[in-house]
């Protein structure tokens, strides 16, 4: 039976596994059958990659148990299938985070984690990846692979939790992870700047954003570092964190830089295509259904050592345009590496650069 | 073979005498190899000659910074080539406007510091060791530090890395531009201890400097008040760049080879240091002291830079200051979530009593990370079993209460034959998969971080009830 997730795509087997134990036997399966696996958080991020046409689609919709939550370790271990804004919420209400994505939608945690998800906050804690502590995935074969560890600093083995960051289910499933968390700020402002320069004066914003019309910093920390933040930088101030809404369009796109070329990015992407620039991260998100143009902007980005990856479309434009980009380097390395998690190639198959 | 390096390197790069051998053969740690030949590369070019020619000859490689690691893992167990990086100590390229530069292994973590200074910027891992340590190791080790609290350890200082696989070819994983693409080949090489390449070249983040910075010292009547301030402190809502806690037979050990007026009288001392704005560390600064008067300790702010500098220096020269305290000592690291600190602690104290040996103890307060350090006369009959034994009954302590079995220091061999008690035999061996994606014939580091036989299972097969394991 299909499961009620809104989105969920028609396959021919639907599946959605309440343990690991359930979801293991059932990709031992289909890599016996040699069947194609797509995995289904909230969808949010299933625009990223290439296409796979699946045989099963598998949800983690009921994998969404929050397993233990030590606020004074400040770690948190969650199902994969947990919604990121529910889990946001339950740490806010003891005044932590785990500094997942602000405008979350729909998205899972192991989804986030899946496709390397980062939010805006990224400005001051770092991406995604910089707080996974422990992760266990269900193998493409049908293994419970564990690694990592429940404590903040660790050097035990090797860090399989960060290579699992991105890798977008090649080396599993993850079913549960344990994140590192943060206190959440006592004061916060958003500030809309008069002039963008300003920002500067702030030692590590939150985050500062530019849309088409104007630059916004994102202060946090105590009161009194808040106050004087915002009165140094100067322009239109509100209270709290206000975040831009996710971008209008069928067609959009991450362009990735080093952050001292993100001036000369923000020039290069259409004038008219709604954006949302991280200035002090290097990544601009950016709408626009245009084609052209596109293939000098690639060929630009990855001449300074950057990316431009599409981040949704509608089918037939992934027909038309890569996803990724010219593949990383390494590729028989990192083929070797999925090849030892997903020997059959089940999970995800293709959806990776280079289409493994 | 050693034709063949010198050949590559010089005469003067490849060192084959016993002497050099013998010296190269040890790091900081308790375990002594025995190096076949040592070379000292100044290229990458270099680097890939001396993978071919270990490759030709069926020799492994053990790559080596400073050497001052803890666990072995820079020691030739297993004899091989041993790499020294010394000479790749260049600064290449410095981008003050991204804030990341591109070094070569050898540098060491300090000098980067030192040469960035001008420009407001550090590299922010800063283990003990780091007037010593290279980068290299660094990124071998995942190394931490004091101020790993707030910064993360190396991984999160680490852009891009240059690197020679095992069958000579060099690539460079990760980039300048965030969230690259693909797999995180960047993210899994920071801290694999040199079994799944050699490092030739890293692109570091450079932190800048914080523009102001409070550092307090805490005094305490208990260990347990002391663990009541920092767990106090990080339910208040911060999160100071760094926590450090000394204990009264360390303390003591400190103040008598430094004289800096360190509290020889308390339980326990704690250095909380928080960085940032004026107005932010004089909030911080504040709310800590309150804390810390709460769980009755006495504090004190450092006026000024001399006097932070001292209590600094007190909290990094601890381990030099144990010299006087006993001719040998077996520096343990261990990891506990920051909850279950006083229980360990006490634990560390009832093993030493045990076994008959001196504690003494520092440790990242904030990280849960332990450096219990066990003081001893290796001379005495029997005490290197009763060393040993001490450890490995706290390390099992220490997992049992959710920790891990290092903090910083790596498996290496130290703790390698430890591993199951953190993972399954499906773990270890998925792990296992990983080092032989990278290094199918093992010629980086063998008999590191992974016991023997971890790699047990057919590809594709599900594990048989009952198999041998």
């Amino acid at each position: 039976m299909k499961p009620d997730v809104p989105g969920l795509p028609d396959a021919e087997i639907t599946a959605a596994p309440s343990t690991s134990e359930e979801l293991a036997e059932l990709l031992a399966e289909a890599s016996a059958g040699g069947l194609k696996v797509l995995v289904w958080g909230g969808g949010t991020h299933q625009g990223l990659g290439h296409r796979v046409v699946p045989d099963l689609v598998i949800s983690t919709s009921r994998l969404n148990r929050l397993l233990a939550w030590e606020p004074d370790d400040m770690t948190v271990v969650i199902e994969g299938g947990m919604g990121v804004a529910d889990l946001e919420a339950r740490l806010a209400a003891r005044g932590q985070t785990a500094v997942l994505p602000e405008t979350a939608g729909e998205a899972t945690v192991g989804g986030v984690l899946a496709a390397g998800i980062s939010g805006y906050r990224r400005g001051r804690y770092g991406p995604t990846r910089d707080r996974i502590l422990e992760i266990t995935v269900v193998t493409g074969d049908g293994r419970i692979v564990k690694a990592g560890g429940r404590v903040v600093k660790n050097v035990t083995g090797y860090d399989l939790p960060r290579l699992v960051v991105g890798s977008f289910g090649s080396l599993g499933v993850v079913v549960s992870a344990c994140l590192k968390l943060w206190p959440r700020p006592n004061a916060a402002a958003t500030v809309t700047l008069n002039d963008p320069g300003r920002a500067d004066l702030v030692y590590r914003p939150l985050s500062v954003l530019a849309d088409r019309s104007s630059t916004r910093i994102f202060l946090a920390g105590t009161q009194a570092e808040v106050e004087s933040q915002a009165s140094r930088v100067g322009g239109v101030r509100e209270e709290g964190l206000v975040w831009p809404p996710p971008l209008p369009g069928e067609t959009t796109w991450s362009l990735r830089v080093a952050p001292s070329m993100m001036e000369s990015a923000l020039n290069r992407i259409p004038s008219d295509a709604d954006r949302i620039g991280q200035m002090t991260v290097g990544e601009i998100a950016f709408s626009s259904a245009r084609l052209d143009g596109m293939v000098d902007l690639r060929g630009w980005a990855e001449s300074v050592g950057g990316r431009l990856v599409i981040t949704r479309a509608s089918e037939s434009f992934y027909e038309l345009f890569d996803p990724w980009g010219t593949p990383p380097p390494a590729l028989d390395l990192q083929r070797r590496l999925i090849g030892a998690f997903d020997p059959r190639r089940v999970i995800n198959p293709g959806r990776l650069p280079g289409g493994i | 073979m050693i034709e063949e390096l010198r050949a590559v390197l010089g005469e003067e790069r490849v060192l084959a005498s016993p002497l050099a051998r013998h010296l190269y053969s040890k790091d900081a740690g308790v375990f002594r190899g025995e190096a076949t030949v040592v070379v000292v590369p100044v290229t990458t070019g270099e680097v890939q000659e001396v993978v071919r020619i270990a490759n030709r000859h069926g020799v492994s490689i053990v790559a080596r910074g400073a050497g001052t690691g803890l666990a072995a893992g820079a020691v030739p167990l297993e004899g091989g080539i041993v790499l020294s990086t010394t000479r790749m100590n260049q600064i290449y390229e410095i981008d003050p406007v991204n804030r990341t530069a591109w070094v070569g292994p050898g540098v060491i973590n300090l000098d980067l510091s030192r040469a960035t200074a001008g420009l407001g910027l550090h590299f922010a891992p800063d283990p003990s060791s780091q007037a010593a340590c290279t980068i290299g190791g660094n990124v071998a080790n995942n190394s931490g530090g004091p101020h790993c609290l707030a910064e993360g350890s190396t991984v999160n200082h680490v852009l891009a890395l240059e690197i020679v696989l095992a069958d000579g070819t060099v690539t460079i994983v990760g980039s300048s531009a965030p969230d690259e693409i693909g797999l995180d080949l960047r993210g899994v090489l920071v801290g694999s201890e040199g079994t799944l390449a050699i490092v030739t070249r890293a692109l570091v983040k450079l932190t800048a400097n914080s523009p102001d910075v409070r550092t307090l010292l805490a005094w305490f009547d208990s260990v347990a008040d002391a663990a009541a301030t920092v767990s106090g402190v990080i339910a208040a809502g911060v999160v100071p760049a760094a926590l450090e806690m000394m204990d009264q037979a360390m303390t003591q050990a400190v103040e008598n080879w430094l004289h800096a007026g360190l509290p020889t009288e308390a339980a326990a001392i704690l250095l909380a240091e928080v960085v940032g704005e004026t107005a932010a560390v004089e909030a911080e600064a504040d709310l800590i002291r309150r804390v810390a008067l709460e769980n009755h300790a006495e504090v004190r702010v450092a006026a000024n830079e001399a006097e932070r500098a001292l209590l600094w220096k007190g909290r990094k020269s601890a381990f030099g200051a144990v010299a006087q305290a006993a001719p040998n000592y077996y520096l343990h690291d261990t990891v506990v979530p920051r909850t279950k600190l006083v229980e360990t602690m006490e634990a560390v104290y009832r093993i030493g009593d045990k076994h008959g040996l001196t504690m003494l103890n520092v440790f990242h307060a904030g990280d849960g990370n332990l450096h219990p350090l066990m003081a001893f006369d290796a001379s005495e009959p029997g005490m290197l079993e009763k060393v040993q034994a001490a450890a490995d009954e706290l390390v099992e302590l220490c997992v049992k209460l959710g920790g891990a079995l290092s903090g910083e220091h790596g498996i290496g061999r130290e703790k390698r034959d430890l591993m199951p008690l953190m993972f399954s035999p499906v773990d270890l061996d998925a792990q296992a998969r990983v080092k032989e994606a990278f290094d199918p014939t093992g010629v980086f580091n063998p008999g590191k971080v992974l016991p023997l036989g971890s790699r047990c299972f057919d590809v594709g097969g599900k594990l048989p009830d009952g198999a041998w394991v």
